[in-house]
């Protein structure tokens, strides 16, 4: 199994155990992810669109320039790079005036594409070219008793009108793969609402009341953890709940994982790899009560 | 309704060049599908920071009442979740044409409800100009500027904690063709001004 894998500028950084546990993930399943060579911002949901339409579809384009190239899906792990480069493909197969419109942007640079291109997110990959029996066979460590609250998000799932492969309002991906590990998936209300997103940069008060209805929810039902796959959705959950706590005085304490770090712990793999210090709310309340072997490094 | 009603007392005179000009972008061509049903305003999970509803925002724009919808705080609060777009009846991208409003108002200079907002647009777009992909302590140095006091020194804590768990990048990742870049910004921007 190969892809063209676009890691995205999050992944990079303040996500960098997203894509470590990935990576860690990968060996085990046979996975492999080629980087798209010298790769750029996908071109951002929103950020850059509303500055200039067509700069933001040129930079999705000239990544699938190169990785046309490759002849492989391209595969990324971010939820919004995956839903930007997917409504990029579409818009641009839908609209040939758009199409001669960027074509001319990219050709001035000397590249070419086609947007045929398919865009798949890494969830995708895991639920259906690998397989949660797969995902099962590598556990060492089930994670039995932990009460997980998966929580999907925006655009790993919606709108289903651009490429999607779980159901927009009962997403079940992520909870085939906490089960898959032998931990319980949570439903929960509130597993398809929105984060706030950007507005932790620019409206904070509105991010932090919206994601504070994601944390109490989860937490409302007896949720141990949260797993996510966006980055955007972890640094809003994760870095900023002390800010929610103090906000509506609350004490939530909630670790937030990715779901690779979830599968990486249930197939015994060095804590390291995996970036379980890395997470801002400290993951050593779950790890304590799984009692894994990978008694917790883990940095409060 | 009770607001668009007094929007259009307010604005006696609407502007039809503004339904042209929106029905020219890429989501836009399709306003006029709406059929005012309001599931996008009842599943918008920002509508509680909001001053119109979506809903709301796209009836206004048929009306023509631009200076209301460009100033209203609607179209900056809009986090491009896409739920009204998968709820909607008739599959209008709602987000979209968000993304359109706010480009106009940013080239049409209008003084926005969340001042960070163009900012926003702006610094992000100038940071990926120069690397070819974000680099996130830049972007929140550059927002600084429109933060309270006690905001920064939150951030600067929350920064801290992240570098030590190594979750910053300090030096900025960049594409190595750094021509191709620069060739794609010159002439999108190019294409833009011919289009104004």
């Amino acid at each position: 199994m190969k892809y063209a894998y676009f890691p995205g500028c999050s992944v990079e950084a303040s996500a960098h155990e997203y894509g470590m546990s990935c990576m860690a993930v990968n060996k085990v399943l046979g996975i492999e992810l080629v980087e798209i060579p010298d790769w750029n911002c996908c071109g951002s949901i929103d950020a850059v669109h509303a500055y200039n339409p067509e700069l933001s579809l040129s930079l999705s384009a000239r990544n699938f320039s190169i990785a046309e190239a490759m002849n492989m899906d391209i595969v990324t792990l971010c939820s919004a790079c995956f839903f930007t480069l997917s409504r990029a493909s579409k818009m641009l197969h839908e609209d040939p005036n758009l199409k001669g419109a960027v074509d001319k942007i990219i050709n001035d640079a000397g590249l070419k594409f086609t947007g045929e291109v398919k865009v798949r997110h890494y969830l995708d990959v895991l639920i259906n070219d690998v397989g949660p029996s797969k995902i099962t066979e590598n556990v060492k460590v089930p994670l039995k008793g932990l009460k997980v609250a998966p929580y999907y998000g925006c655009l790993l799932v919606r709108p289903p009108q651009v490429r999607s492969f779980d159901d927009p309002e009962h997403p079940k991906s992520m909870d085939r793969i906490i089960e898959a590990v032998g931990a319980q998936s949570l439903d929960y209300p509130d597993k398809t609402r929105c984060c706030g997103a950007s507005l932790a940069l620019t409206d904070e008060s509105v991010m932090l009341e919206m994601t504070k209805d994601v944390l109490l929810s989860a937490k409302n039902m007896g949720a141990d953890c949260i797993v996510t796959p966006c980055p955007m959705c972890h640094f809003n959950l994760d870095a900023k709940q002390k800010d929610v706590e103090g906000r509506f005085d609350l004490k939530l304490d909630m670790p937030i994982l990715y779901f690779t770090q979830l599968m990486g712990i249930a197939f015994g793999l060095n804590p390291k790899e995996l970036g379980l210090g890395r997470n801002v709310v400290s993951l050593k309340k779950i790890l304590e009560k799984l009692k894994t072997p990978i008694q917790v490094a883990v940095k409060a | 309704m009770e607001q668009v009603q007094k929007s259009i007392i307010r604005n006696q005179k609407a502007d039809s060049s503004f339904l042209v000009e929106m029905k020219k972008t890429a989501a836009g061509k399709r306003i006029l599908d709406c059929i005012q049903c309001g599931i996008c305003s009842g599943s918008c999970h920002a509508r509680f920071a909001m001053d119109y509803s979506p809903m709301q925002i796209i009836k206004m724009v048929q009306l023509g009442l631009k200076d209301d919808v460009l100033s209203s705080s609607t179209i900056w609060i809009c986090a491009s979740c896409y739920t009204c777009t998968s709820r909607c009846p008739r599959g209008i991208d709602i987000p979209l044409i968000m993304s359109s409003l706010k480009n106009m108002a940013i080239e049409n200079k209008v003084p926005a409800k969340i001042p960070t907002k163009p900012k926003f647009h702006k610094a992000f777009t100038e940071i990926v100009g120069k690397y070819g992909r974000m680099h996130e302590p830049q972007l929140q140095v550059k927002l600084m500027k429109k933060t309270s006091p006690s905001q920064v020194f939150k951030n600067m804590r929350l920064g801290l904690k992240m570098y030590r768990k190594g979750k910053v990048k300090i030096t900025p990742s960049r594409v190595k063709h750094a021509k191709n870049m620069e060739t794609i910004f010159k002439s999108a921007q190019k294409k833009e001004e011919v289009q104004k």
